[in-house]
């Protein structure tokens, strides 16, 4: 057991750390992590000037191979990720970078990675998911949109959901069915598509606070060269595990939150209730020390994933224990949080609202993290059958 | 970074794992929970022969010369085995003589204690039942070339068969608490040291140890006069960590059994693990015991490489104990009735789950340490 950071990845991280920091200076107001960036113009501009600025040092293909204009290890990435988090700073194509390309890495044709993985590199183009659809959510293999090969072209019809960033994005990847009339898993190709193509419609949905992060997409009779393919065709499941199989550390998420419990000591300290500050009250300091703990172990059990996957050793256990448990502990964190606030606990970014009203804001995002990348549920049946071998009812 | 065990620490494991599986089941720590001594002394023999006692102590005083990372390889499958017995009171006590011992303290105690002739426990709580020095009244006063100990000490491990007592005693009084605490090795057999078993959950054998007119020579001071305090903090510390290194062993057996016991155990015509209710409770089991893992791993690694983690320790501590109890009760209710018996194995790893939790300062005890360290004034 090491932990230890070699010389070269000590001053890597301070680089990382160092321009997150100058970074966060420019974040607009409106900034209130991530989400954000989707909804308001001045921070989806903050975000392209961030991808911008990481491109021009290469860190958006970390761990790329070099053919591909890659630098650095798997090591870089989470160093990276982990300043990202603490400074709470955008441009990371989380869609585009951190899915999309190391899935065109392993599956896709020389071609397509010559083609779409420099645009990527250099921040250019962002992407969206479309997979989950009304009807096929966590058993996303029973989706209906339809990609009917015609010619050199497929041509799509249906209705995907749940888009995070599809107003925004510039291209889209997504799984629909090549091959209606084939058994389950064996009758879908996972597409690239230009989100400007005709036929599309993109609708934003509201979530529940009434931000709009996230959209619905329709597609009638929407024609996408058929190279535009990754896997083979109608195989387009095994694509979607191999994404998936990409599970992050979260230790991007749990920085932020590591910060977030700073600056919330920093307003603990120096904010009275009934004449001492609230740093004072054993029911605060217990509390947020539980949460410190359980933070500790979300950071020791992500480098414990951090750690497999750079030997390529990548454990599906323990990147869903990693993801069950960082998402339930920011759900704590929001409501211990907003409930140390008192009744500013409910204020929406104002005046009134201490700490810009990221928690009133964290009150309500925590969702996206515990329903969306496969639900906890899910998570939690990863463990238990791919895990555990425990027996899968049918 | 690289979360590996090494070849060495490996090697230890399954020795570990191979020894206590033959010399120490579950029929001998039953019938060593009911015994008075509470240990075995054929086996303490064997595990000096393996060098356990002496894993941390310097070859030069006849130990191993063993990191504090590879105790904890050891004390994980200690505590998936569960070994009744002073072991980690004989080695978290050995810490302050390595840290604060004098040559010719660690030249007569060390050798002793590495071939298991010398069980040591340390006496540090009393009436408040606090872990923080202002729980310390019992006093040694100065008389001649000796101190005098007056007073009791309770919850004490082991002190019933512990050849030496490291006795935390006041010498000076007024604020802060901190100051005038001194740390006195106390022959358990001297005139005026009478002791008693006081019967506990996890029948570990803590004892009460009064304390009449016990003279110690001066030349028994652990440390500096007055300045003790510290090597009891570092003390506690590392305590902290090599329980939660045990606690681990102990919540792998929880999830292990349960997991085991769900897949035969047949009602409704299947094997009750094929059932939801019951596989998404194992899954948060098994993610509590990973974060536990990796957390203690990354706070032992920190202890070896000698950097501050006091904070860490702390989160470590008060991380685990709530895992350990929460898996322990969930590994009862999901075995049901069964479980609830005496002749079950899972009721021992329940019961010591709530000593091992009060073992090194509990929950709030540790969370109030982090509160501290995380900046809250």
């Amino acid at each position: 057991m090491d932990l230890a950071l070699t010389e070269e990845q000590k001053v890597r991280k301070r680089e990382f750390y160092d321009t997150c920091k100058e970074l966060e200076k420019r974040k607009p107001p409106t900034f209130l992590g991530f989400e954000t960036i989707y909804e308001d113009e001045k921070c989806w501009e903050y975000n392209l000037h961030c991808a911008r600025e990481f491109a021009k040092k290469g860190w958006l293909a970390l761990g790329w191979p070099p053919e591909y204009g890659g630098k650095g290890d798997m090591m870089d990435r989470v160093l990276f990720a982990e300043a990202r988090g603490y400074h709470s700073v955008p441009g990371v194509d989380i869609f585009g970078v951190q899915m999309l390309a190391p899935t065109l890495l392993q599956a896709a044709s020389e071609e397509i990675k010559r083609e779409f993985l420099p645009p990527i590199a250099r921040g250019e183009v962002m992407w969206c998911e479309l997979w989950s659809e009304p009807n096929a959510g966590s058993d996303l293999a029973s989706l209906s949109t339809t990609a009917i090969r015609k010619g050199d072209e497929y041509v799509i019809n249906g209705q995907k959901t749940w888009n995070t960033g599809a107003h925004k994005a510039d291209w889209g990847f997504g799984v629909f069915k090549t091959d209606p009339a084939a058994r389950k898993h064996h009758n879908m190709t996972f597409i690239l598509l230009d989100m400007k193509t005709a036929g599309i419609t993109v609708r934003p949905i509201p979530y529940l606070d009434g931000h709009a992060p996230y959209c619905e997409v329709y597609f009638d009779d929407v024609h996408v060269p058929a190279k535009n393919i990754v896997g083979q065709e109608h195989e387009g499941w095994a694509v979607v595990n191999l994404l998936a199989g990409f599970e992050r550390s979260g230790i991007n998420e749990i920085m932020t939150m590591i910060r977030g419990l700073e600056d919330l000591v920093e307003f603990c300290n120096k904010t009275k209730r009934h004449g001492e500050p609230l740093s004072k009250n054993p029911l605060v300091r217990n509390r947020l020390a539980e949460l410190a703990c359980q933070l500790e172990a979300a950071r020791a059990l992500a480098y414990r994933v951090a750690d497999l996957q750079n030997r390529n050793e990548m454990s599906l256990m323990d990147a869903a224990a990693g993801k069950i448990f960082f998402s339930e502990l920011g759900e704590r964190f929001a409501f211990v949080a907003t409930d140390i606030l008192g009744p500013y606990g409910q204020v929406k970014t104002s005046r009134w609202a201490p700490l810009d009203g990221v928690w009133e804001r964290m009150f309500h995002e925590h969702f996206i993290t515990t329903v969306s990348m496969g639900t906890n549920e899910i998570q939690r049946n990863i463990i238990a059958w791919y895990g555990l071998g425990l027996p899968r009812i049918r | 970074m690289d979360l590996r065990f090494t070849e060495t620490q490996e090697i230890l494991k399954k020795m570990a794992r191979d020894f206590l599986t033959t010399e120490c089941p579950k029929t001998l720590v039953r019938k060593l929970e009911q015994s008075t001594e509470g240990y075995s002394p054929e086996v303490w023999k064997k595990t000096a022969e393996l060098g356990w006692m002496g894993l941390i102590i310097p070859e030069e005083y006849g130990g191993m010369g063993y990191s504090f990372q590879d105790l904890v390889v050891l004390l994980e499958e200690i505590g998936r085995n569960i070994l009744p017995g002073p072991f980690i009171a004989t080695v978290t006590s050995t810490f302050p003589i390595l840290q604060a011992g004098t040559e010719e303290q660690k030249k007569e105690l060390l050798p002793k204690i590495a071939q298991g002739n010398l069980i040591l426990t340390t006496a540090l709580l009393e009436g408040d039942g606090v872990f923080d020095a202002s729980g310390v009244a019992v006093k040694a006063t100065p008389k001649g070339n000796d101190f005098v100990i007056n007073g009791t000490k309770l919850f004490v491990e082991m002190a019933h068969v512990a050849n030496c007592i490291l006795c935390v005693a006041r010498t000076k009084d007024g604020a802060p608490s901190q100051k005038g605490i001194t740390l006195f090795l106390v022959d358990s057999k001297a005139p005026g040291i009478s002791c008693e078993v006081m019967p506990t959950t996890a029948a570990d054998k803590l004892c009460e140890v009064a304390f009449k007119d016990v003279a110690v020579p001066k030349k028994n001071i652990l440390g500096k006069l007055d300045e003790g305090w510290p090597i009891v903090e570092m003390m506690l510390r590392k305590g902290a960590i090599a329980k939660c290194a045990e606690s681990i062993g102990a919540i792998e057996t929880c999830v292990e059994m349960t997991v085991a016991y769900s897949k035969e155990r047949v009602q409704y015509e299947r094997a009750i693990g094929s059932f939801q209710a019951l596989q998404h409770k194992f899954a948060d089991m098994w993610t509590a015991m990973e974060t536990s893992r990796y957390l203690v791993y990354e706070v032992a690694w920190m202890e070896s490489e000698g950097l501050p983690c006091a904070k860490e320790a702390s989160m470590a501590k008060a991380y685990v104990n709530e895992v350990y109890k929460d898996v322990a009760k969930w590994a009862v209710r999901l075995h049901g009735a069964i479980a609830t018996s005496a002749d079950h194995d899972i009721p021992f790893y329940y019961r010591r789950g709530k000593a091992a939790d009060i073992a090194f300062g509990n929950t709030d005890f540790h969370r109030e340490i982090v509160a501290q360290k995380m900046g809250l004034a």
